[in-house]
Formats: structure tokens, C-alpha cells, sequence
């Protein structure tokens, strides 16, 4: 909750790109982090313990009024984070419901709507109002909406179907693939296409199968193997009766009485690979198949509306540019407005993954904070050097195998748009938390080391030599000892003397060996600790840290 | 030290020696057991009321000791670790009081002074620098050992004079001056007045008093190496300048002697030096790059030789030497080949033998186990 609200939701829609770098993928597999991650959500509000992380004091943004235009995964992270900082936050939204595409654009079935709703009603506890059904340029301009406010943020989304570009989409029967996974048309007795290999695809697949197709056809110009689709959605897809047609590109639509009745489609092969190392895809001179059907869902992409943002300055993509503050800039900027922030897939590269946008969002609310504090804004703290996990030896660590979710079988969850994924168990939960390697540093979000170094814009690594030749851990009562951390400061020896009286930890060793030990490295020399944790908070890095009990 | 304490009212006086000199301790004891039964120390020096006695406290032997604030610190019973100044120890010194700390050679001049009289003692030595010193002499040097100059001799003077010049017949090259934490001055400025402000213009200090003399044979980069191996050791840990700094020469002058040296190492050495000087809390750090700074200062050539050419011009630094073994004068005895740790050396007995440069480490073992002086450097 400390970075955002949308814990429950996030962890059963998220594609999880942080499990393809988790470094438990180097033992045996990754941890189930998004499944967990729901879990802990879950768990917490079957507990009624679902409740928003404590307030930001520093910098506080109360009698700041910020509008948010959007309410999807973006806007409410925004107003989460600026509420949590006491500003007085406003969030437009064009659809009746919050939530945005985690609302209209993930099918029931992945995310149920009531999951969703206890997310947004806890933000709406927060004195965040919801204003639905607005569409700016229908109800009010966005300059109307920067007099009402002190800042305010554009997070509208990406909301419209990226078109094929081949004759005879305009014709009744071919939808977008977000416009279908919005209106839920029922496709008794119909015959299927969904163009593409992305994850809107597979939504959208397998969502005509719970609407009632006959035969559902995923048309994609690549090979499975190039899916940019989750493995684990284009598995369900098929196990629910979804039909692949790979190396197929459609080029004509045509029609039958007006509407649509078959699909030409141009055979294709891989052929040398793109700069992204994707083999691209080229035609097979003329070979062509016709495949009939009534329905073609193109789910090849989204891209963003910009009525009613013509203001803003765009990018070459039609995108909203925003700057590395997530500052956008009107196009005749008038004196005396409240500015304007974007974030989301409205913005810069468009349209990517829910938790990108909340990434964006999370970085916007502290920009404006920055804003209103007369600060300049500097995103993440990054890393110095990472050590590279291919010279980590990870054969020290007993094989576990990952816990996955149980998921209902496919025949009886293609009739219905209940979720699939039961979850994990507690006890599949436990052993899969247990499987952490505990590779990060607890202390990076306050390492003043790091924060110094950026600061300071040193060059770390142009010095490095010889480490700190320190034991890894030691137990100290219940505070624990990371001696590669360590860099000798002498604040928790200070501390421990001058503030908490006690002295029980010295220096040993002269020079580079430096060590921090009880007095003559005696484990008996600590008995005396009260536990006062001042040396655990006086550390700038994260060298002590206080084991739980 | 009795006048000094009796001149500020001191009661408690210390000396702070070496555990590791025992025989000072011994001869100090006896000396301080002799001025107790003299009546000159105790609770009514020489009858006058005033009462002073001094201890000897025994220091565990770091060099940062005789920094004044850490030496305060080790008599106190603490870790010998300098302390901010200020307060000097003249406002807070041991335990917080107001102290007087000063050198032996200090005090000596002290005694001397009030019994000849200051115009005496400043009749000798130079404008800035008044009286004698003591030198440690040392190196390869013909006569070493401890001698008292009247300030204001020249180096030469000194070692060519007073030490007879170099051992061996080899050539001068220099002079390190004022121990591990001094620097390094060449043949041209051997003409340098023993004078505070003349050494100090050279990069050098008068420091301890160490006069450690180099010939031709010494390798400049290693003599830095050899001085920062030994202030990086006895860093005591406290400010990050000194005691990362320290180590991260000393990694760099390795790899400078053992041929690894990259280009742009000379300008990262002197960068790291000023960023010690300015930054290290006490008198260690803020002088240990010295050695570093002179030996680049005035010796140049050897870090390039060593850095570029892969090359060590007085051929001390073993990874970059070579040796070869000249036919004419082999016997072919095979002695060489058995001294040869990595088994380089191979040859028939009676036929001259051969070295292979690719696994020479450059040990000179063979050199030494050569009684033909067929075996040289390349």
C-alpha cells in the first residue's frame, strides 16, 4: 500500500515483469510475486484490515486542490499518493465506474469487478471525490478544469482501437478489441476472429467464448513462440477451445449483405530478425487463405483520444508529451493556470502495462509535491552497480518448486465469467514467501549513501577496488548485521555510547579491516542490550536491521 | 617536562612510549625510580611545594599514536583515534584539561636552552629554523645512525659528508625525508638547506627526523608503494579519506609495479592525494600522499616507464624484470635451474643454459645462485 492502492487488482492482472527478474528464476523459478501480492491483499480484507498506507507528513499538500482526468489505474494512484499527502483531490472519469481499463478492459473472469471496488472505495474513503460520466471537451474544456485547481494531472488512458489498415474494417461485425471487452455484445452461435497475439487478444478470445461463439479463431502473423501474450493466457486460451492460426496476416475483410463473412488472409513466414531480435514477419508470395466467419475483433494495439487535449503539446506518436517531471505543456500556456501533469498510457511511449502507468503515477504525485514545495523533482533512485546475477552461485540454495494457483477446469469456466484463478492458499502462500531469496537491500528507499552519491553525482565505480573484507552476517540480540554493508561510519558505536549509554559495540581492527563487533568480539559483551534500536536508525545504509520477531 | 609543568602548573605528566621499545621503558623506569629518590620528582619537587610526578604509559604500538589528539585518546584508555580540532589540547586535552604535549626531542631542547641561554641557540641554524636536529640516518648509506645537526646544513652536506656518501659505489638518487608520512627529494636539490620552510618547498617534511637514502637500485614507484602499504596498515579507520584512500593507492601503485598500470593512473594517484590532503581528519592522512606526490613530482619518468613500457627502470619491481644468462660466461653447472622456483632455467650440463622469458617471474633466484655472473638483467 505503500506504493499503491490497487494491490488486489494488480496482483491478478499483472503480466509481472518483475518475476522475469527475480533472481529465485536462477535457483529453479521466479517467486509468484503478483500472485502473492494478491494474496496479501486478499487476506488483509477478508481480515478487515485493508486500510491505506499512513499519511506523507513531508511535504505536506493540504488546502492543495489537484483534478485528476481519469480514473484508472494511473488517476488513482495519483490521487492515492496526494491524498495520502492531504491535498484535496478530484478525479474525472468519461465511464460510470472507476477503475478504468482494469474496470472495462480486464474481463470479469481475470479481475471481478467487486475486487476492484473495495480498491476504488478505499480511495474514495480517503476524501478523494469521484466525478463519473465526464468527458472532457463534452462537459467542460481542460482549461475550464485548471481554474478549479491548483494542479492537475492528465491520466485519460488509451481508449481507442488501433486500426488494421486493410479494406473492408469499416464494415458491420468488425470491432475494436477494448471496445469489445467494454460492450460484452452476446456472439451466440457466431464465428470468431481476434487479430493479434497480445494480451487484449487473449482477453478478447477468450472472452467470445464465454459470450457464446461457436468457433473462436486468434489470428497472429507471428509463431506462438513471438506471442507477446502471458504463456500461462495463451494456455488457457486454448484450453478453452480457442483455435490459433499463426503466420496469418489479414488483408481484406470482405462482405456478405453488408456485413462482414470472410477474412483474406496472406500466408507469412519469419524471416530475419528485427532490431528487437524478433524474427519479422514477411509474406509468402502469393499464398492466400479465406477463412469464414461474422465477427473480426482487431486487438492489434490502442492508442490514446486526444479530443478535448488538443491544448496539450503532442508527440510525434499522438501521444501527450510529458517530461522526465511528468510535466505537460499547453500549446498557447496562459499566466495564472494551475500546471498540468500527465502520466499513464495517454502519455510519451502510450500504451503499456496497468503497473507502468501506476509506476508513472506514483512519480507524478511526487513530482507535484516537489512542485508545490518549491523542489525540483528527480525521479527514482536507481542503482550503482548491480552485481551480475550470472556470477552469483545460486546452487547453495535448496530447489523448491514455485506455487502456482489453482485454476477451475476449462469446461467449467468457459461458460461463465467467474474467475479462473482460486488463488493461492495460505499455506501454498507461506512456502511460496519462504522460497524469497531476500536479495534487496531493506534499507534502499533510505539509504542516504546512495541518495549522496546521486547528489553528489559521484562516479562510484571509477575507484573500485578491494571490498571490505567483513563476515556477511552476524546476529546481534535481535538486530542483524550486515557487514558488506557497512561503511565503518562509527554512528552506531557513537550512538550506542554517547545517546543510549551503553557502549556494548566497538571498532575492531585498524584501517580498511575495520570491523564493527561487541567489545573484544565477545557475543556475551551484548547481553546488555536494551534493544533501543538508535543504532538500526542511525545506520545510513542497510547495515543493521531489526529482525522480526 | 618538569619546567614545562612547573611553567603551567601541571601536576601529572606522561611519557607515551612504544610497548614494542622495551629497553627505553627499562632505562626510563630506572631514570624516573632515580629522580623520585633524588627528590626531584614527587609530592615536594626539590622541597619547593610543588608537587608533579610522571608515569610512563606503554602504547600498543600504532603509529597514529603520535598524533597529539589520538595519543590523548590512548592515554585516556580509549581506541587511539584522532579527535576534531578544535578544542586543541592546549583548551581539552586529557580528560578535557587543558595539556601540554610536545615531542622528547622537544623538551631535550628545552633544558638546553635554559641552561646556555636562547641567544646561544639561536645563534645556530637558518633564518627560519633555529637550533639542532636529530636525524635518523639510514639507507644505503656508508656511515647511518642517529646524528644532531645544527640546522641549516645542506642535504649533501649530510649524507655525502657526515654519511660518506653511498654504499657500493652505486649513484645517488634520493633521499626520503621525515618518515613513511615525508617525501622523496631528488639528486638536483640536494643543495636544500635542513631548514622547516626550504624542505617544506620540496614536498618533503622534517617530520621525525627519518633520512632513508636511495641509490640507483631503488624503484621509486615501489619505495611509494612500500611507504602507503605501511600508512594504509596503520590508518586507524576513523575518516573515509585516509582509510579507504590509503588502500585505494596502494592498489593502484600495485598494479603500477606489477606492470598492470593503466593510462591516466599518474592523474587518478595525484587526484586521490588531494582529495586525501584535504579531507583526512588528522596528520596521518593529511601527509601520508606524500610519498606518492614527490615520487610523481620528481621521478616522473619511472611511473611512465613503468605504466607504458611496462618497464622497471631500476629493475627492483620482480614481475616487470627479466633476466638472461650469457653464454660466454655459463659453465653450465645447472645451479640456476635448480634454484628456479617455476623451473624457466633448462640446459644440458656443461652447455650453456637457457632462461624462457614467457614463464620467468623475475624472483632472481638464479642471479643470486650464479657464481660465474653469468646470470643479468635484461
Amino acid at each position: 500500500m505503500e506504493t499503491f492502492p490497487l494491490p488486489a487488482s494488480i496482483g491478478r492482472v499483472c503480466p509481472h515483469p518483475c518475476e522475469r527478474k527475480c533472481r529465485r528464476g536462477k535457483v529453479e523459478s521466479p517467486i509468484s510475486i503478483a500472485a502473492l501480492k494478491a494474496f496479501a491483499a486478499d487476506e488483509t480484507r477478508r481480515r478487515g484490515e485493508f486500510a491505506a498506507a499512513p499519511a506523507i507528513a513531508e511535504p505536506a499538500l493540504a488546502g492543495k486542490r489537484v483534478s485528476i482526468v481519469g480514473g484508472g489505474p494511473a488517476g488513482l494512484t495519483c490521487a492515492y499518493q496526494l491524498a495520502r499527502r492531504g491535498a484535496k483531490v478530484k478525479v474525472y472519469d468519461q465511464m460510470p465506474e472507476m477503475g478504468g481499463m482494469l474496470r472495462y478492459g480486464i474481463p470479469e473472469y481475470r479481475l471481478p469487478k467487486a475486487v476492484l471496488k473495495a480498491e476504488t472505495d478505499l480511495i474514495a474513503s480517503m476524501g478523494v471525490e469521484f466525478v463519473n460520466g465526464f468527458k472532457i471537451g463534452r462537459d467542460a474544456k481542460l482549461a475550464d478544469l485548471r481554474r478549479e485547481c491548483d494542479a492537475l494531472v492528465v491520466a485519460n488512458g488509451a481508449w481507442r482501437s488501433s486500426p488494421m489498415r486493410i479494406p473492408g474494417e469499416d464494415l458491420e461485425g468488425v470491432l475494436g478489441g477494448i471496445d469489445f471487452l467494454r460492450e460484452k455484445p452476446r456472439l451466440d452461435g457466431r464465428t470468431v476472429a481476434v487479430v493479434g497475439g497480445g494480451n487484449t487478444a487473449m482477453d478478447a478470445c477468450r472472452t467470445a467464448v464465454r459470450l457464446g461463439a461457436k468457433a473462436v479463431y486468434v489470428v497472429y502473423r507471428r509463431t506462438r513462440a513471438e506471442m507477446p501474450a502471458e504463456e500461462i493466457e495463451i494456455v488457457e486460451a486454448e484450453e478453452e477451445g480457442v483455435s490459433f492460426k499463426f503466420l496469418r496476416n489479414p488483408v481484406e475483410i470482405a462482405a456478405a449483405d453488408g456485413r462482414v463473412a470472410a477474412m483474406k488472409l496472406q500466408v507469412m513466414k519469419l524471416g530475419e530478425p528485427d532490431e528487437k531480435g524478433r524474427r519479422r514477419p514477411v509474406p509468402v508470395e502469393g499464398e492466400f487463405e479465406e477463412l469464414k466467419l461474422d465477427t473480426v475483433i482487431m486487438a492489434i494495439g490502442q492508442k490514446n483520444d486526444p479530443a478535448g487535449f488538443e491544448q496539450l503539446v503532442a508527440t510525434d506518436r499522438g501521444t501527450i508529451a510529458a517530461d522526465s517531471a511528468y510535466r505537460a505543456a499547453f500549446k498557447d500556456e496562459a499566466p495564472g493556470l494551475a500546471p498540468v501533469f500527465a502520466c499513464g498510457d495517454a502519455v510519451n511511449r502510450g500504451a503499456g502495462i496497468a503497473i507502468q502507468a501506476i509506476a508513472q503515477a506514483k512519480e507524478t504525485a511526487e513530482s507535484i509535491a516537489a512542485h508545490f514545495a518549491g523542489r525540483a523533482f528527480e525521479s527514482g533512485l536507481g542503482t550503482i552497480s548491480a552485481r551480475d546475477p550470472e556470477r552469483i552461485d545460486f546452487s547453495v540454495y535448496e530447489k523448491k518448486p514455485r506455487e502456482t494457483a489453482a485454476v477451475r477446469p476449462a469446461a467449467e469456466r468457459r461458460a461463465d465469467f467467474g474467475e479462473v484463478s482460486k488463488g493461492l492458499t495460505a499455506e501454498q502462500a507461506q512456502a511460496e514467501a519462504s522460497r524469497c531469496l531476500k536479495c534487496g537491500c531493506h534499507d534502499y528507499q533510505d539509504c542516504k549513501l546512495i541518495r549522496y552519491a546521486k547528489a553528489l553525482k559521484t562516479d562510484v565505480l571509477r575507484l573500485r577496488g578491494e571490498f571490505h573484507p567483513a563476515e556477511l552476517e552476524t546476529k546481534l540480540v535481535s538486530i542483524e548485521r550486515n557487514q558488506r554493508k557497512c561503511i565503518a561510519c562509527n554512528l552506531c558505536v557513537r550512538v550506542c555510547e554517547e545517546q543510549a549509554k551503553k557502549g556494548l559495540i566497538g571498532l575492531v581492527g585498524r584501517g580498511f579491516t575495520t570491523v564493527i563487533r561487541p567489545e573484544f568480539r565477545d557475543p556475551a559483551a551484548v547481553a546488555g542490550c536494551a534493544e533501543c534500536r538508535l543504532c538500526v536508525d542511525a545506520c545510513p545504509t542497510g547495515a543493521l536491521r531489526l529482525l522480526a520477531k | 617536562m618538569l619546567i614545562a609543568a612547573y611553567a603551567i602548573g601541571a601536576r601529572d605528566a606522561f611519557v607515551y612510549v612504544r610497548a614494542e621499545y622495551p629497553l627505553a621503558i627499562v632505562r626510563l623506569e630506572k631514570a624516573l625510580a632515580d629522580a623520585r629518590k633524588a627528590g626531584i620528582l614527587g609530592q615536594s619537587v626539590l622541597g619547593s611545594g610543588f608537587a608533579c610526578d610522571i608515569r610512563i604509559k606503554a602504547g600498543a604500538g600504532a603509529f597514529v599514536c603520535g598524533e597529539e589528539t589520538a595519543l590523548i585518546e590512548s592515554l585516556e584508555g580509549s581506541r587511539g583515534m584522532p579527535r576534531l580540532k578544535p578544542p586543541f589540547p592546549a583548551e581539552k586535552g586529557y580528560l578535557n584539561k587543558p595539556s601540554n604535549i610536545n615531542n622528547v626531542e622537544t623538551f631535550a631542547n628545552v633544558a638546553w636552552i635554559i641552561l646556555n641561554g636562547g641567544a646561544k641557540f639561536a645563534a645556530m641554524g637558518t633564518e627560519n629554523s633555529k637550533g639542532t636536529k636529530v636525524f635518523a640516518l639510514t639507507g644505503k648509506i656508508r656511515r647511518g645512525g642517529l646524528v644532531e645537526i645544527p640546522m641549516g646544513l645542506t642535504l649533501r652536506e649530510v649524507i655525502f659528508g657526515i654519511g660518506g656518501g653511498i654504499r657500493d659505489g652505486k649513484r645517488f638518487k634520493a633521499v626520503q625525508m621525515g618518515g613513511p608520512s615525508g617525501g622523496c627529494i631528488p639528486e638536483s636539490l640536494l643543495d636544500t638547506r635542513i631548514d622547516y620552510k626550504e624542505l617544506g618547498a620540496t614536498g618533503a617534511i622534517m617530520g621525525s627526523g627519518g633520512m632513508v637514502v636511495m641509490d640507483e637500485t631503488t624503484c621509486m614507484v615501489n619505495m611509494a608503494k612500500f611507504f602507503l602499504d605501511f600508512t594504509a596498515r596503520e590508518s586507524c579507520g576513523k575518516c573515509v579519506h585516509c582509510r579507504i584512500g590509503t588502500r585505494r593507492l596502494h592498489e593502484i601503485l600495485t598494479r603500477i609495479t606489477e606492470g598492470r598500470g593503466k593510462e591516466g593512473d599518474v592523474e587518478l594517484l595525484e587526484e586521490l592525494c588531494r582529495g586525501i590532503k584535504d579531507g583526512a581528519l588528522c596528520g596521518l592522512g593529511q601527509t601520508a600522499p606524500n610519498p606518492v606526490l614527490t615520487t610523481i613530482r620528481y621521478f616522473r619518468d619511472e611511473y611512465d616507464a613503468h605504466i607504458c613500457e611496462r618497464r622497471c627502470p631500476a629493475g627492483e619491481c620482480a614481475a616487470l624484470r627479466k633476466f638472461w644468462i650469457d653464454p660466454a660466461k655459463c659453465k653450465g653447472c645447472g645451479a640456476c635451474a635448480r634454484k628456479c622456483p617455476v623451473k624457466a632455467i633448462s640446459g644440458e650440463p656443461r652447455s650453456p643454459y637457457a632462461i624462457d622469458s614467457a614463464k620467468c617471474i623475475g624472483c632472481g633466484s638464479c642471479e643470486g645462485a650464479c657464481k660465474f655472473g653469468a646470470v643479468s638483467r635484461v
